[in-house]
């Protein structure tokens, strides 16, 4: 076995998953009213978010969240802070769900049996994960610009681009990683669920990470979504980012790195204990 | 372990238990029985020559599915590997699976939501295959299976037969030198079974010179289809050879085939006595030198129970098999 793969095998791989992306998006609008509802459900996730904000300040802006961010609109900081994050979404339980949806399905074994690498379709269901998140986006900015009038600084959009991706390899990671263990795991909720709770605890989504106990705050300080939620919205709406950009960047490289190898690590070892123990297609 | 030209497949010494956790009281306290060990492919030893149509034949348990399934990497065997065209299951799987085309049982194994045209486009591109090369492809089979007219129908619309015959497209998407086939018609009404043994047959084997290995539990099919069978029961291959000298390894005798309603009890009578029970109708093989002989002691033995028909047969491999095991290939035990 060669330790590269050659050109023609990565080709494959690539071919693989696109057509991973191409048949959910097929799938998905199958259910159309199922498809609107997840359009429209991080919309009104939102509000909860925001109406907690505004009772907590008396109005749209605080001069502690000033002190603190720089920021004075607690209204935008929570807003920026929450849509962003649905990219942390995609990564638990879009990619996590990619294997458990095709045991589901019943078509777990028939896609395993192809010639390619069981992560070639979690990268795929990241590939329709981001595109999906990234329009969901789209129309949250343009519904909260509508409604509350938040306005973006769009001069920023290339770095918040950036911070996007380099968040993304970190949760491609935490989506093999879930994927995997969610083929154990046969409630892989339940794993999602854990994850996404502490990830978005120590994440400064609606607050700063100031107001975080000193042993949170540290934790966060090995999150991606710390410092893309930060360094997103220094570019988007001035906010103090902490540390110096390309020592954010730097940073989320490294966490990147690390999560994507013990994603894959993880997941070679469930591929490998699944396959063991005949569980593969169970559910 | 090394492959010779003729061979497309070797397997050696291939071991795969499963662990079947014993039981807790309560469901959480503490274990009121043992772990057990169960043995489902216990040291299977196999070759298969190029374009051979091999089957695999046995009843339900036997480890059919599960050799077949560490054959298409789907399983890591505990002991033992196969080479598949020159590639080593275990060391090289991605190779291996690329020479492979597979049907796996069950009817979901196919996304339902999509048609029969989508399901073979996302799989081709699984297996490498360019757009157009797969648009090409595609055409073929649903030619060749006769599901032009509804390619653009979701699989959720297709009969069973329909969708074997798109699950054995899948298989054949990228033209593959090897098919593992498992039980290609199970649940299966007896025209598209026709067609898809005929299409085995004739197309995979005769004319593509494809290997394959088949899985079946129904005797007749691997009787007309293989030119080889591998006899398993209980996870080892008990005997391998073409159905011609398997069938003549069991004393040649003639059969007396007795279906009745109701039990009779011919214990006793000719060599030996077999008995199953399909819908409603037992069916009892009497194995005897001369069938005229115990005629008038089988009329009296069945006072109990209501002849409907009695035909005097040859010897079938389901007789080797129980001649061979004991047991019969629905997976019981019937010898009188």
């Amino acid at each position: 076995m060669d330790l590269f793969p050659s050109t023609s095998r990565i080709l494959r791989y690539l071919r693989g998953m696109n057509a991973e992306n191409v048949k959910e998006w097929k799938i998905e609008l199958t259910y159309r009213a199922d498809f609107i509802r997840g359009m429209l459900e991080p919309l009104i996730f939102v509000f909860p978010f925001v109406l907690f904000a505004m009772s907590l300040m008396g109005g749209r802006t605080s001069s502690v969240l000033e002190g603190l961010t720089g920021v004075s609109d607690g209204i935008t900081y929570t807003i920026i802070g929450y849509i962003f994050m649905g990219f942390l979404n995609t990564a638990v339980w879009g990619m996590g769900f990619a294997l458990r949806k095709e045991q589901w399905y019943g078509t777990l074994e028939s896609i395993f049996v192809a010639p390619v690498p069981r992560w070639v379709y979690v990268l795929g269901m990241a590939l329709h994960s981001t595109v999906h998140q990234g329009i969901i986006l789209f129309f949250q900015i343009l519904v909260v610009y509508v409604l509350f009038g938040v306005i973006l600084n769009v001069q920023g959009v290339l770095p918040v681009l950036v911070f996007i991706a380099l968040m993304l390899i970190s949760l491609v990671g935490l989506g093999l990683m879930v994927s995997g263990l969610a083929l154990i795991f046969k409630e892989g909720w339940i794993v999602s669920e854990v994850l996404y709770s502490l990830i978005t605890i120590v994440t400064p989504i609606a607050y700063p990470l100031a107001v975080l106990p000193p042993l949170l705050q540290k934790i966060s300080l090995t999150m991606p979504t710390t410092y893309a939620i930060t360094g997103i919205r220094h570019f988007l709406i001035d906010e103090n980012m902490g540390v110096g950009l390309l020592d954010s960047y730097s940073r989320l490289i490294i966490i990147g790195v690390c999560w994507i190898i013990t994603g894959l690590l993880i997941f070679q070892i469930v591929d490998r204990k699944v396959r063991r123990e005949g569980t593969l297609a169970e559910y | 372990m090394d492959l010779a030209p003729e061979h497309a497949i070797i397997a050696k010494g291939v071991v795969k238990t499963f662990r079947k956790k014993g039981r807790r009281k309560y469901g959480i306290g503490p274990k009121i029985t043992p772990d057990e060990l169960i043995y489902a492919v216990n040291g299977v030893d196999l070759t298969v020559r190029r374009g051979e149509l091999f089957g695999l034949l046995g009843p339900n348990g036997a480890g059919k599915t599960t050799l077949v399934k560490c054959l298409s990497t789907l399983l890591l065997p505990n002991k033992g590997t196969a080479i598949i065209s020159g590639h080593d299951i275990i060391n090289d799987p991605i190779a291996a699976r690329e020479c492979i085309g597979i049907t796996t049982g069950g009817e979901r194994t196919l996304y339902w939501k999509l048609s029969g045209r989508d399901n073979l486009r996302y799989f081709a591109a699984l297996y490498g295959l360019s757009s157009e090369e797969a648009d090409r492809r595609i055409s073929y089979l649903m030619k060749i299976m006769g599901l032009e007219d509804r390619q653009y129908e979701r699989i959720e619309k297709y009969s069973t037969g329909m969708r074997q015959k798109v699950s054995i497209s899948r298989a054949l998407i990228h033209d593959p030198p090897v098919l593992l086939l498992d039980e290609p018609t199970l649940g299966l009404d007896p025209s598209f079974s026709r067609f898809i043994r005929s299409f085995i047959k004739k197309d995979l084997n005769q004319k593509q010179k494809k290997t394959i290995i088949l899985t079946t539990h129904y005797m007749d099919e691997a009787d007309q289809l293989c030119d080889r069978i591998a006899i398993m029961n209980e996870g080892k291959i008990v005997a391998v050879d073409t159905p011609e000298v398997l069938k003549r390894r069991i004393p040649q005798d003639e059969v007396l085939e007795v279906r009745c309603l109701g039990h009779a009890d011919f214990s006793g009578i000719g060599q030996r006595v077999y008995a199953d029970s399909v819908e409603g109708v037992t069916i009892y093989r009497i194995h005897a030198e001369n069938v005229e002989d115990i005629m008038s002691q089988v009329i009296q033995a069945a006072h109990s129970a209501k002849i409907l028909s009695m035909n005097v047969t040859k010897p079938t491999l389901e007789d080797v098999f129980i001649h061979l095991t004991g047991a019969r290939l629905t997976g019981e035990d019937n010898e009188q």
